[in-house]
């Protein structure tokens, strides 16, 4: 082992790979391409991130790093990956993943066991760990892990974040120099991805190299000590988080989001304000800031009032970038009511209770919560695929209770997070024309408005849908969702699998449905795209509302977000932070723009 | 939501059978069940295949799937009755030679599919196939394919429900209470489920091969599974049991 410390345990040289046969790749698919001429090393003990809209070839890298690539996924590799001394061409995969070990994307299917213990048994038996060591083994990595505690338990009776981890200890168990995560955080809430997080940091600090692809910029900056972005392919950038996200612009460019403190401090470097690396976190924004602007004199108690004065001039005026919340049209009916709900699911203790809800036409509203919290009961009391227990779900004047569900798709379009369940035809254009024809509309003009927004989004009509990328994909499900111009939009974590780019299509094109009076309702994990989109939220715990009211004012109610283990937003946190040690008149701001300008003003104020 | 094959846990003599003697005890029900042709022996077994499930606390197990196979047997039982036409006529096209062999055939249904489903969720899936492995010398990868098979059995089943619900959702008439409608719509929903399906199984194959696979061995596993004496007296009972089926 300390020959190895100054060795790079994984190093790729000019590797390019594309899936599928050399001749299927001169047909003219070039865009077969996952990986090219891709070189880095990666050294022992590191903790690195990998990063990339869509189709860039993160998953590929995984791959290739963990030997899956070439022994069991075929095309045409060019390149050499030498891991742990060998060239993972001349060893077998098994002996590859002696060294490297991976956790898939899809957890369900790593699984062999229906018991915790027989899960961590299986990768010891096989590799043949002496029996007297195998105990001593698996109680000590279901510590470092942290989940003891889960040992007897059956795993299909375990939460997301738990079975995760389950994941990463059984491959831990087998003692890998080297843990490649693909997407571990993807179905999980911030408060699990986190836990999945510290986890991973522990398994590093007990020597083992840690390499994770994961959309989430903010806990990638957070815990990596090295970020990878890959784009179309190709490895663009390669350095500590600070030197990454201090190329905000090009991340932009290629599709990647920045940490929003990241995207304060460059706004305020490129106005000479600031210069070097960006900060990554609230508190060190916070310190830069305070060390650029000088803290308003306190003066005992006036200082409360003025500070409840900015906080309501913040809300009266609303953020310059969230459209302040459209006033209800007078004596407007809302088009979705839920008064006094509940529903529990047979044979479980999974219930909602007491649920009033009232959503006004062109409204944005956002539902966040743990998982477990009760979001996705609430949507689908909504769309009717359950029906309350007592009370009334009313949808576009429809009582769910009196109508079959499929007459209340005729109001109500539901966008899943899985474009996958969704689709069923043969080609893109068939597939968004689907809707329309089961809305009895007659078959020519439904492909002729099906074209339409086909030709709007830039999809390939006669492509068939699951030829496409997980991000077409689900850019497919949301057309078929706009062409039936429903009065009622429900999205279920609409932005999970998508990158910083599509996320945005999806978001922007939502946006644009509520303009013309469309009801947009989303449960999203994603605090940022919540502030950003939704103009009032409803915040959930143990299956009952336990607040709702405008964006800001439930983001900065500290109490609130810490009952639901809700974390808000970098920068409403930030100006929460701001507003207490510097300025009352940093409350209520919400966007990053808001923040700078700000900022600037009080520099030049002096 | 009840899976019928879920494991219900407990400490009973039947859970610490050997899994191999608890295979023995189903297929010795089984046939016993196939033997026997009195009444008193056929409802005999199937009291004690509901004794035996009380006995390890799986009796709402039993229930659940008893509520599944009842209307399956009545439906047998009226075939039967309208095919075997014996003896003396009782009720509309019902004869007395109908009613006994119908109600026989409907009584080895249950008496089949009981004692299996008992003794299945009363081993851990992958006892069971360690067992096999170790005292059957069965190659690890045909008791790695079948346990990964009944695993893959609610995987698969959540995973058309949720493409049913998102189906629904889009307007598609699946509450429809038209069963010959409902099939229709749901044929096209297979290539959804296909596709999903071979990308689970493939990365099912990929993670079991990263975890070593390849080199499992008959010694491989950690539990070991010997045939002790309570194996071997509940082997003699299988035994007798056979007999008086035959018999009785």
């Amino acid at each position: 082992m300390t020959a190895q410390v100054d060795k790079p345990i994984i190093e790729m040289t000019h590797v390019t790979f594309s899936y599928g046969t050399p001749e299927e790749g001169d047909a003219g698919n070039n865009a077969g391409t996952a990986l090219r001429d891709v070189s880095l090393s990666i050294g022992a003990g590191e903790f690195v991130g990998v990063i990339g809209p869509s189709g860039a070839g993160k998953s590929t890298l995984a791959s290739v790093m963990s030997g899956a690539i070439p022994h069991h996924y075929h095309g045409t590799l060019y390149g050499a990956t030498v891991v742990d001394g060998h060239d993972t061409c001349d060893v077998t995969l098994t002996d590859i993943s002696q060294v490297v070990g991976s956790v898939l994307q899809d957890i369900d299917t790593q699984m062999v066991a229906s018991v915790v213990e027989d899960e961590m048994l299986f990768g010891l038996e096989n590799f043949g760990v002496p029996h007297d060591q195998i105990e001593a083994r698996i109680a000590r990595t279901l510590e470092t892990v942290g989940i003891s505690h889960l040992r007897g338990r059956e795993v299909a009776t375990l939460s997301g974040g738990e079975k995760q981890k389950v994941a990463i200890a059984a491959i831990l168990a087998m003692r890998p120099r080297v843990l490649v995560l693909d997407e571990p955080t993807a179905a999980l809430d911030p408060a699990s991805s986190t836990l999945v997080f510290d986890t991973l940091r522990t398994v590093r600090d007990e020597g083992v190299t840690v390499v994770v692809v994961e959309q989430k910029v903010a806990l990638l900056s957070e815990y990596c000590d090295r970020i990878l972005v890959m784009g179309a392919g190709s490895l663009v950038l390669d350095g500590t988080p600070r030197e990454v996200f201090s190329h905000g612009d090009e991340l932009r460019r290629i599709g990647v989001d920045s940490p929003r403190v990241a995207r304060v401090y460059n706004s305020l470097a490129r106005g000479g304000l600031v210069s070097g690396a960006p900060c990554l976190t609230v508190p060190e924004a916070t310190e830069v800031i305070s060390g650029l602007v000088q803290p308003a004199p306190k003066t005992s108690c006036h200082v409360i009032g003025a500070e409840e004065e900015a906080r309501e001039a913040g809300f009266r005026a609303g953020s310059k970038h969230v459209a302040a919340p459209r006033p209800h049209a007078q004596g407007a009916q809302p088009v979705v009511s839920l008064e006094d709900v509940s529903f529990a699911y047979p044979g479980s203790a999974a219930s909602v209770d007491h649920l009033d809800m009232r959503v006004y036409p062109g409204e944005v509203v956002g539902i966040v919560g743990q998982n477990g919290a009760g979001k996705t009961t609430l949507t689908k009391l909504l769309n009717g695929l359950l029906r309350p227990a007592s009370g009334t779900v009313r949808m576009a004047g429809l009582d769910t209770r009196e109508v079959p569900t499929s007459a209340i798709a005729a109001h109500c379009a539901t966008l899943f997070q899985n474009p996958d369940y969704q689709l069923c035809k043969d080609t893109v254009l068939e597939e968004v024309a689907f809707g329309l024809t089961l809305r009895g509309m007659d078959e020519g003009e439904a492909r002729a408005r099906a074209g339409a927004v086909i030709g709007h989004f830039g999809l390939p009509a006669d492509e068939a849908p699951f030829s496409l990328s997980r991000g077409q994909r689900q850019m497919v499900a949301l057309a078929s969702v706009v062409v039936t111009e429903p009065e009622v939009v429900l999205l279920d974590e609409p932005t999970s699998g998508l990158d910083y780019r599509e996320c945005m299509t999806v978001m922007d094109t939502v946006s644009k449905m509520a303009e013309r009076g469309c009801v947009v309702i989303m449960v999203c994990h994603d605090m940022e795209v919540v502030s950003d989109f939704a103009e009032r939220i409803v915040v959930m715990a143990g299956g009952r509302i336990l607040d709702r009211g405008g964006t800001l004012e439930m983001f900065s109610n500290a109490r609130l977000m810490r009952k639901a283990s809700v974390r808000a937003p970098q920068i409403i946190e930030l100006s929460e932070v701001l507003a207490r040690e510097l300025s009352p008149e940093f409350a209520g701001i919400s966007q990053v723009s808001g923040i700078v300008d700000l900022t600037e003003e009080m520099v030049r104020r002096g | 939501m009840v899976s019928v094959i879920d494991y219900v846990p407990g400490d009973t003599l039947l859970h610490r059978l050997n899994p191999v003697t608890k295979l023995a005890i189903a297929a010795a029900i089984i046939v016993a069940m196939f033997l026997a042709d009195t009444y008193p022996m056929l409802l005999g077994l199937l009291a004690l295949t509901f004794a035996l499930g009380a006995y390890a606390h799986a009796t709402p197990k039993l229930v659940s799937l008893l509520k599944l196979l009842v209307p399956l047997a009545v439906v047998m039982l009226l075939l039967q009755t309208a095919f075997v036409r014996g003896g003396e006529p009782v009720f509309a096209w019902m004869t007395t030679e109908g009613l006994v062999t119908g109600s026989k055939a409907c009584l080895r249904l249950l008496g089949v599919a009981l004692p299996l489903i008992l003794m299945l969720s009363v081993t851990k899936l992958n006892d069971l196939a360690n067992a096999c492995v170790e005292v059957l010398h069965i190659p690890y990868r045909y008791a790695f394919t079948f346990t990964t098979a009944l695993r893959f059995v609610p995987v698969f089943s959540q995973e058309m429900n949720t493409i049913m619900e998102a189906q629904t959702a889009r307007g598609v008439e699946y509450d429809t209470k038209n069963p010959v409608r409902k099939l229709r719509l749901m044929l096209p929903l297979c290539v959804p489920l296909l596709v999903s399906s071979v990308g689970k199984t493939d990365a099912t194959a990929l993670a079991a091969e990263q975890r070593g696979f390849y080199l499992r061995t008959r010694e491989s596993s950690f539990k070991r599974y010997p045939m002790l004496g309570r194996d071997a007296a509940a082997l003699a009972a299988c035994a007798a049991l056979v007999v008086a089926g035959a018999l009785l």
